[in-house]
């Protein structure tokens, strides 16, 4: 695999903004979108995801700045010459035709010959897992199927970009876990851009190579999944992706890209650069994820640093148990995440307990 | 269910009130006599010779049919445009514009024939059957704009949006996509107007300028009781067709909106 920094870049935002009237969707969108790449647009309903998707289909004007594909701006290239394909939301399916229409339906101005074309949307509906469902009458699929067959027909077409806006947000969770792994293998063989729209953090977080979290019209950051979830950039990030614990602390000296806190239960803690994101005016917290902290059962010892702690909270969830405990004697209240694993009994509210924690995942907020 | 009994009863009354009439009619058009009266004297289909071999109700029946033809292509003709551009588009003082398209639907339609007749006069145009059809427009185009609405309704956007992702123009988009989807409407519109515009009378009697159409030629002729029975004899028919004409309507409207995967909200019948 090589990484995508050594692939050319295939989407480029310029300062794009997008005005509705007075409310202002887009507020100045800068980026890179690098060819082949699994990338996702992550942020909450309202957020300007979805309008960002649609800038680059060409089914949204922006007001400045521009887009690029493949290094050509986009300005006043209308949809149906653009080198994207998309999958709608709602799929879009046209419901007056078979399955095999519809795959077929961006080729009526291919040269190509019917049986040559018959072809081709047999081949693409082999890709999607649907070979001999070319007959069958559009709207008798299920959701599932129809997914399947919006993404033939989008991916026929070979597009240089594959807009997906929200396609999984329609089937049960089943199938969208499902369907999450199939995308990915389809994006591998066939090896273009995918573009991705969702509200599903962990939906992002499973099948990108990257992605731009945006709140408000602005991208809060872009950044890998890895990336995103240790080193979140701001506790707005921090608190969309997953959960992540906030415990007040002071900052006591800042030097060489090194800075000392005194968080409230934890402790003094020396933090390096990747852990202090640049500041934003805020009353400083520290963040650390629940399966960093760790509870120490008899005989074991931190490997790095431990606190004392009350239980204060079990949530029992099959194979993790959440507990919520109070710090060193404080009000500070962290949640934490074990694994059951036999042997490990579950502990009762009120229980004293030693909980480990290593000072590599804190992340500074301030 | 013994509750139910008092509102069964009423529910069956109304039933027989309104369509007791029109049992009535079919059953005198088979009737060998002259005077609509009990008892039926015998069956006869002579009346229905009769109405065909008059040439003044044939004149009125071509006349009719042209007026409802023309009314019902330009009423949904229009009723397109208009439903498309309400449903698609905003633009400024849409709301009033369609609300003045849909109020022939509840003006008295004497008070539309004499404004009309005040207006044509002035304006110095000769009544023909093209007025009729200017006036039956005005009537129709309420139903066409309803029905059409809906039909572009429940027409999901991303499917235009699909077919311009797929190559296609708006043009081309419109004739691949929106318009088979909305076929079934477009005909039912069709048929709605054209019901409506053959049975109108106020509209046609005013100005019709002494060119008759079928419902006006019935109103005169009921009032010589040898021509009564050859006329039961049209209403028959034309009930008939009436009735086989909303029924393709119906059937017409509620495949379209099944075919776009919609939820039926509910047509005119």
């Amino acid at each position: 695999m090589t990484t995508p920094e050594e692939k050319p870049v295939m989407i480029e935002f310029r300062d794009v903004h997008k005005y509705y009237g007075d409310y202002h969707a887009l507020r100045g969108i800068n980026g890179t979108i690098r060819a082949g790449e699994f990338f996702s647009l992550l942020g909450p309903s309202g957020c300007g995801k979805t309008t960002l998707l649609r800038t680059i289909a060409g089914f949204e004007d922006i007001s400045s700045g521009a887009v690029l594909i493949d290094g050509k701006s986009m300005q006043g290239v209308p949809a149906n010459v653009r080198p994207t394909n998309m999958v709608f939301q709602s799929y879009a399916i046209f419901p007056h035709m078979s399955v095999a229409e519809n795959v077929g339906f961006g080729l009526r101005k291919d040269p190509r010959s019917k049986p040559e074309k018959a072809k081709a949307v047999e081949e693409a509906l082999e890709m999607v897992g649907l070979k001999g469902y070319g007959g069958r009458a559009a709207h008798a699929l299920s959701g599932g199927q129809r997914q399947r067959v919006a993404l033939a027909r989008a991916l026929i077409l070979k597009p240089k970009v594959l807009l997906l806006d929200e396609p999984l947000s329609a089937l049960d969770k089943k199938m969208r876990e499902h369907m999450q792994v199939e995308l990915i293998k389809l994006q591998r063989q066939v090896g273009i851009t995918f573009i991705l729209v969702t509200h599903d953090q962990e939906e992002a977080l499973v099948m990108s190579d990257r992605i731009a979290v945006m709140f408000e019209g602005e991208i809060a950051q872009l950044a890998d999944p890895e990336t995103l979830y240790r080193r979140p950039n701001s506790k707005k990030v921090a608190d969309f992706i997953g959960t992540m614990n906030f415990v007040p602390c002071e900052i006591l000296s800042e030097a060489g890209g090194k800075v000392e806190v005194e968080a409230k239960g934890l402790g003094r803690v020396t933090l390096d650069g990747t852990q202090a994101p640049p500041a934003r005016g805020e009353t400083p917290v520290v963040g650390l994820r629940p399966e960093t902290l760790t509870l120490l059962y008899d005989g074991q010892q931190a490997s790095d640093r431990a606190t004392e702690g009350v239980v204060d909270e079990v949530i029992y969830f099959g194979d993790m148990t959440y507990y919520d405990v109070y710090l060193g004697g404080t009000d500070v209240e962290v949640r934490l995440s074990m694994r059951n694993v036999p042997g490990r009994p579950i502990l009762d509210v009120g229980s004293k307990v030693q909980v480990a924690w290593s000072p590599d995942a804190l992340v500074l907020f301030r | 269910m013994k509750q139910g009994l008092g509102l069964r009863t009423y529910t069956v009354i109304y039933l027989l009130v309104l369509y007791g009439p029109i049992i009535i009619l079919p059953l005198f058009a088979f009737n060998d006599a002259t005077t609509v009266a009990f008892p039926l004297s015998g069956f006869t289909t002579k009346w229905f010779g009769q109405m065909l071999a008059d040439a003044n109700l044939r004149k009125a029946l071509v006349n009719s049919l042209i007026v409802s033809l023309s009314t019902a292509t330009l009423a949904t003709t229009l009723g397109i445009l208009a439903a498309r551009s309400a449903v698609r588009y905003s633009w400024p003082g849409k709301g009033i514009v369609m609300g003045s398209i849909m109020v022939p639907l509840v003006l008295p339609e004497m008070i539309v024939a004499m404004a009309l007749l005040v207006l044509l006069l002035a304006a110095g145009i000769k009544l023909s059957l093209f007025t009729i059809i200017l006036g039956h427009v005005l009537i129709a185009m309420p139903f066409a704009v309803a029905i059409l609405s809906s039909a572009f309704q429940s027409l999901d956007k991303s499917l235009e949006e699909a077919a311009l992702d797929l190559g296609e123009t708006g043009w081309s988009t419109f004739r691949l996509i929106v318009l088979p989807l909305v076929m079934p409407g477009i005909l039912a519109s069709f048929l709605i107007t054209f019901t409506i515009s053959i049975d109108e009378f106020i509209i046609a009697n005013f100005l019709g300028g002494g060119e008759p159409v079928l419902s006006v030629f019935v109103f005169t002729a009921f009032r010589f009781p040898s021509t009564v029975p050859p006329v039961l004899a049209l209403g028959t028919m034309l009930v008939a067709f009436s009735i086989l004409l909303l029924t393709i309507a119906e059937y017409f409207r509620r495949r379209g909106v099944a075919k776009a995967g919609g939820k039926d909200t509910g047509g005119f019948l």
